[in-house]
């Protein structure tokens, strides 16, 4: 890994500016501090800490994002506090599984290319110039993914403020990305409850019909189906999972009490007896 | 021909003339930090001034358009590359100015083949409260000062010391205060580079008026607030219309 540890410092005048040339985005002002892909390695050597479900599902009023805290390597519990629901910028959400280690750096990626283009240009990224930088990430992370390592799949939630809604995107490995209508869900316990959605769907109603505490509740029931079908989902019952909702007002961070409360909702479940 | 230590001093002097009467020209910029965050405020003619720098820096300027155009986007590259390379709480107002723009700024300002940088700058930076908020104002020579509470840049350095008085001389927490008092001390910034006030004394209230009435019927009022405390991840906007015109009220009766 080669990152360069020196401060950026002006080099030599350029074109009669006292400043280096100006970068053309983020990816270039930054080329140098990426770490080189490493030498082909056997993946069992590498002890690779991964973050497992995240939920994000439409609600009537936007998108809510709800993960699991448990992130593993192999068989073990690394940590029961991962915060897996990202906040990129102040309409955008995203939620990682897979590589903690990539995810975390490639969201501070796109926190900073976002913020960037922002500042440089004087006006907000587009969502479909963001879903694109997404993307971007994904492919750029498929040599060392390819090796077995550094793999991650993020859910992406946006309020579109073009159409006032809130849109889902989710991506394969190579970063194609797919637009989702009513949920989008990834990591080791999505394909457990994938269906799981579709029957509520179908028998309840739409997700971006509910409303937030509703929506809310719903995904802890499936959270807590996939905790009970994969062993790599943590449960409830040591950490409050983590749930963000955007909507047009921006991040909704889900407090802890409103938390509770959809979690009583939960347990009361027949033939249930879990936390107080 | 050689070109001798004395072509070297005679050319700064040079340099230093025209770029001071360039300067005289632009339209000052006001700071001032208040509990709900920092304040920047001025009159601009036809482009925007106050730009949003980085989480919790913003900047100003006056000088000519693709000079202060130049070093803002430096200033972002910085701070972007350090906020990715470490964090944001290494992106400070002293690494920038001090380290990064000061000494471009000064090796441009000494190379007589370089084209004259025409440059005044007020960086803010937001802290956790009043106290730790810090303005730089930084020159086309690579010079800077740093100062609290109150900060203001101008077309000269008597109308900076006049600006810095007035701010100085009232107080108040509130926005509507800040902006009133923040606009006299413009005016009387903006009277004193351009040479229309008395040397001797400084602007008058009357004087004062007339200036901020002139110039909001010609020019647009602009200001921009890094927030203290928000639920948003961005803590820089500039303010709507609607929270600043209650102030104006006063100076727009001219209509």
């Amino acid at each position: 890994m080669t990152v360069d540890p020196r401060p950026w410092q002006p080099g030599a005048p350029a074109g009669g500016s006292p400043f280096p040339p100006r970068a053309r985005s983020f990816a270039e002002l930054v080329a140098d501090l990426w770490p080189a892909a490493p030498p082909p390695a056997d993946p069992a050597d590498v002890l690779e800490t991964h973050g497992t479900t995240v939920i994000a599902v439409k609600f009537d009023g936007g998108v809510l994002n709800v993960g699991d805290r448990r992130a593993t390597a192999n068989m073990a519990v690394m940590f029961d506090r991962a915060e897996k629901v990202i906040v990129l910028d102040d309409t955008t959400l995203m939620a990682v599984s897979g590589s903690f280690a990539r995810a975390m750096e490639i969201a501070r990626y796109l926190q900073h290319a976002f913020s960037y283009y922002r500042r440089t240009e004087l006006q907000e990224m587009s969502l479909e110039g963001k879903i694109s930088e997404v993307s971007r990430a994904i492919a750029n992370n498929l040599p060392m993914a390819l090796q077995g390592i550094g793999a991650f799949l993020p859910v992406v939630s946006a309020y579109d403020p073009r159409t006032n809604e809130g849109r889902i995107f989710f991506y394969d490995g190579m970063g194609a990305r797919f637009e989702t209508a009513e949920f989008g869900v990834a990591g080791s316990g999505a394909e457990r409850i994938r269906g799981a959605f579709d029957y509520i769907i179908r028998t309840r109603k739409p997700f971006r019909e509910m409303a937030l505490d509703e929506a809310l509740r719903e995904c802890l029931i499936l959270l807590d189906i996939a905790a009970d079908l994969d062993a790599a989902t943590g449960g409830f019952a040591k950490v409050l999972p983590v749930a963000k909702a955007i909507t047009r007002d921006g991040v909704l961070e889900i407090e802890p009490e409103r938390m509770r409360r959809a979690l009583a909702g939960v347990t009361s479940l027949p033939d249930r007896a879990r936390m107080a | 021909m050689a070109y001798t230590p004395y072509d070297w001093h005679l050319s700064l002097q040079q340099r230093t003339e025209y770029i001071e009467e360039r300067l005289r020209g632009g339209s000052p910029v006001v700071g001032t930090s208040l509990a709900a965050g920092i304040l920047l405020l001025t009159i601009h003619q036809t482009q925007r001034k106050i730009f949003e720098i980085y989480d919790r820096l913003m900047f100003a300027g006056i000088g000519s358009q693709s000079d202060l155009e130049t070093t803002r986007i430096a200033a972002i590259d910085f701070a972007h590359r350090e906020g990715f390379l470490r964090s944001p709480h290494d992106v400070t107002a002293q690494r920038l100015v001090g380290s990064v723009l000061g000494p471009a700024l000064k090796r441009a300002f000494a190379d007589p083949f370089a084209a004259p940088f025409v440059f005044r700058g007020l960086f803010a930076e937001l802290g956790e409260t009043p106290a730790e908020d810090q303005f730089f104002v930084l020159n086309y020579d690579g010079e800077f000062r740093r100062l609290q509470r109150v900060a203001a840049i101008g077309g000269s350095d008597e109308a900076e010391r006049e600006m810095l008085a007035a701010l100085r001389s009232s107080s108040g927490d509130d926005l509507g205060t800040a902006l009133r008092r923040g606009l006299e001390a413009w005016a009387v910034g903006q009277l004193l580079a351009r040479g229309s006030g008395d040397e001797a004394q400084p602007p008058g209230p009357g004087q004062i008026r007339a200036t901020i009435e002139e110039a909001l019927a010609d020019g647009t009022f602009e200001a921009g607030l890094l927030e203290r405390t928000t639920r948003r991840s961005q803590r820089f906007r500039l303010l709507a219309p609607a929270e600043f015109e209650p102030a104006l009220a006063e100076y727009r009766s001219r209509g």
